[in-house]
């Protein structure tokens, strides 16, 4: 009796590596939306409340990242996994382009290079230019990692969600959360590339209508980096959830509260305004 | 003598004092609320069964506007929100407006004055807009049971408990297994010589995260109002999450199964007992419940499951459909309510002297959840599709009170008498809500609830969606829904 979704799954490929993506949903008056997961994300890890629930309201398409084959990963080559897809999955019309913590950061530079392909743009928890309080919790994350301390997931899980929401749950479940996330070459690599993002430049010249989503109690990503996103874009609007930097698990209904009423009429706020919370 | 105000408001529920205290709020003084009982409350006057409490946490089952920081628990018990009902009624100076022990007979609609005509037990009132407020849970529902008349106890429906009753010692019978039922249970098990639940399905039964708050917490909530708009906005969206179980996504759904049969797996050990208290149909199809209490109560000695509904009755001998017998001295029937068929549907009678529950033959239906075409001048708040399965009603009756905010100052504005939900509005309004409502767990989780009209099969009940959608669809006005007759609104 389960409701289940019915989707697709697409694969296209770039620069030598298969990037695989899913697209569920029906086709109407909205721009089909694109999602980008972030740092150690997938699909399923950072849009499993998000992709269904936004596929009963219009087409979605969203994408897991591929490892690369160079040194290191640079931002140009999730860039280009993006662009595929979109090419693939959208060849014709515009998008609603959707980015999550690194995922931010990719569809923004994404957006500064497809000016008419991406019309509308959502950066949730994203960066302009990574500063020295991103650089001390990524070295702190280095040291452990070299150390293969088996707190390095622990420390992830306490950089991710905010005190209020931990404090709903028992140590015990936020232990076992923690448990769940898995360490790799390609997350090694991701993390590496958050040290070194700097998008300042794009962002200034990016068209689309955007949303910014800051989280109040963000510690991975704090809320001033949205405010600085909100400044660069030039067709911006900026609201704000009470989460920690995991809104997609603490607060995702409210996430898709504004997801929902942005892509049903992106043009509703007019540029530079702070949208205010919906207080229940 | 008939007396006349611009507005009257039936019921003094959650709806009706929300919105008669916007109406005072927006400067409307011209207003009165009959109510049939002597108290404000509505279904938390009427309710005053052992164990009653709300499902909902207290800092969000109250009105946004009137944040109350001294609540005793996270889920207060029932006398504490009528009291909390009580005093919103006071400190907005509703009370002079509200006519009580006054029920509402009839509302006849006349087309030549455009006025409602309200027969009431106290005389006639007419108004130029007549907003409903009578609730999902305003009137019993008592099963049709062969040889009730027969029982010799003492017998009753949990809304009208009677509390003249002595339960020490003696054999008690409660019917049901719904929201009521598993309130009450635990309560007549600590009396009861001997308790039998008649269960016709198992529910699914989650913990409760309740606690008292602490006097410094309650201190901290007067001193810091955000502080209660904070956790507010916390629930309110917690509870929204779990919208997508009732949209039957598997993995949210699987989530909330996981839950509740873990809580049943960990609190009943005897495997029969667990399985005749594990439920047969998906969850969230019918209402979620939460008890901490519930599951040690069915556990007891003194309980006895009859996983069968009530069948019949004989003397004081009491049969489940099974064939078994049990002889019992008190029986409490917490059925639950008529809320598919509202009883004050039949006695509102709109242009062609049809009652909207003839007119609703098929289901309830109106535009917007609010307007029935053929009844002009009428708001109904909490009617067709506004219940929720997982979260707040008083969050959509704001939602409601604001849209009939924002239409009457367009009426006001534009000199309108006569107003009426076009009927292509209605069907489209509903056609959208039954595409929406497709695939939902209410219509594809295999249960029999009170949610889906038995009539069409169509969910009229329930607000197929989120809350928030709810009052981003439905929390303004839409005026190009409405035909509209201008002119100078009519007085007695």
């Amino acid at each position: 009796m389960l409701d289940d979704l019915k989707y697709r799954d697409g694969e296209v490929s770039v620069a030598g590596v298969r990037v695989r993506y899913r697209v569920a949903g029906p086709d109407n008056d909205r721009t089909p939306l694109v999602l980008v997961h972030g740092t150690a994300g997938s699909v399923d890890g950072h849009f499993g409340y998000i992709f269904p629930m936004m596929a009963y309201r219009q087409k979605v398409i969203a994408l897991d990242w591929s490892d690369t084959e160079g040194a290191t990963l640079e931002l140009a080559d999730l860039v280009a996994q993006v662009r595929a897809v979109i090419g693939d999955a959208v060849p014709v019309g515009p998008v609603t382009l959707l980015g999550y913590s690194l995922g931010a950061c990719v569809a923004a530079q994404t957006a500064a290079e497809l000016p008419g392909k991406v019309a509308n743009l959502i950066l949730v928890a994203g960066w302009l230019k990574t500063d020295t309080h991103q650089q001390m919790r990524n070295r702190i994350w280095r040291a452990l990692r070299d150390q293969d301390s088996a707190s390095i997931t622990e420390y992830m899980t306490f950089c991710a969600f905010s005190p209020g929401f931990m404090n709903m749950k028992s140590l015990p479940e936020m232990v076992a959360a923690a448990g769940m996330l898995k360490m790799s070459g390609f997350v090694d690599r991701q993390m590496d590339l958050n040290t070194r993002i700097d998008i300042a430049e794009a962002c200034e010249t990016i068209t689309a209508k955007t949303l910014v989503i800051g989280c109040t109690f963000d510690m991975m990503v704090p809320k001033h980096h949205s405010k600085q996103l909100f400044g660069a874009i030039e067709d911006a609007r900026y609201t704000e959830i009470p989460s920690g930097h995991a809104v997609v698990h603490e607060r995702a209904a409210e996430l898709f509260h504004h997801i929902d009423m942005f892509t049903r009429a992106p043009g509703a706020h007019p540029a530079g305004t702070i949208i205010p919370a919906q207080k229940p | 003598m008939t007396l006349h105000s611009k507005i009257v408001i039936i019921g003094s529920g959650f709806a009706g004092l929300g919105m008669g205290i916007q109406l005072k709020r927006s400067g409307r003084a011209d207003f009165v609320i009959l109510e049939r009982a002597q108290d404000v409350g509505g279904t938390w006057r009427d309710n005053h069964y052992p164990g009653v409490a709300c499902d909902v946490p207290s800092h969000l089952y109250s009105f946004s506007y009137l944040p109350k920081p001294d609540w005793s628990r996270v889920f207060s018990p029932g006398p504490e929100i009528q009291a909390y009902m009580r005093q919103c009624a006071e400190d907005e100076g509703l009370m002079p407006h509200i006519r009580f022990g006054t029920e509402m007979l009839a509302c006849r609609w006349d087309e030549d004055s455009a006025l409602w005509t309200i027969e009431t037990s106290q005389g006639d009132y007419t108004c130029n807009v007549l907003i409903t407020g009578t609730g999902h849970l305003a009137d019993s529902h008592m099963p049709k049971i062969p040889g009730i008349e027969s029982f010799p106890g003492d017998l009753f429906h949990s809304a009208d408990w009677n509390h003249e009753v002595a339960l020490e010692g003696r054999r008690i019978g409660v019917v049901g297994s719904g929201a009521s039922a598993i309130q009450i249970i635990p309560e007549m098990q600590k009396v009861a010589g001997e308790l039998v639940v008649f269960q016709r399905s198992a529910p699914y039964m989650i913990p409760r995260w309740d606690r008292a708050f602490s006097e410094g917490e309650k201190r901290m909530f007067r001193r810091d109002p955000s502080t209660v708009e904070a956790m507010r906005s916390e629930i309110f969206w917690a509870g929204e999450y779990n919208f997508a179980q009732r949209r039957n996504v598997p993995r949210f759904l699987n989530e909330a199964k996981a839950m509740a049969l873990g809580n049943l797996e960990r609190n009943v050990a005897d495997p029969d007992l667990r399985a005749r208290l594990t439920p047969n149909y998906e969850v969230g199809c019918k209402r979620l419940l939460i008890s901490n209490a519930y599951y040690p109560a069915m556990c007891a000695e003194n309980t006895r499951l009859e996983a069968s509904a009530l069948a019949k009755i004989e003397g004081s001998t009491v049969y489940g459909a099974s064939g078994e017998s049990y002889d019992l001295d008190v029986l409490v029937f917490a059925t639950g309510f008529e809320a598919v068929r509202p009883p004050f549907a039949a006695r509102v009678f709109g242009r062609e002297g049809i009652s909207l529950d003839a007119h609703w033959d098929k289901g309830m239906q109106a535009y917007d959840s609010i307007a029935v075409h053929g009844y002009p001048n009428l708001f109904i708040i909490n009617g067709p599709n506004t219940g929720l399965g997982h979260n707040s009603v008083v969050y959509i009756i704001e939602a409601q009170v604001n849209y009939i905010l924002e239409a009457l100052d367009h009426l006001e504005q534009n000199q309108v008498r006569l107003f009426e939900a076009a009927a292509e509005a209605e069907d489209a309004y509903m056609d959208r809500l039954q595409g929406r409502a497709e695939g939902t767990v209410w219509l594809a989780g295999g249960c029999k609830s009170w949610y889906v009209d038995e009539r069409s099969g169509r969910l009229t009940l329930v607000w197929p969606d989120y809350a928030h959608s709810f009052r981003d669809e439905n929390g303004h006005f839409h005026p190009e829904g409405y035909e509209m007759v201008p002119g100078p609104l009519a007085a007695e």
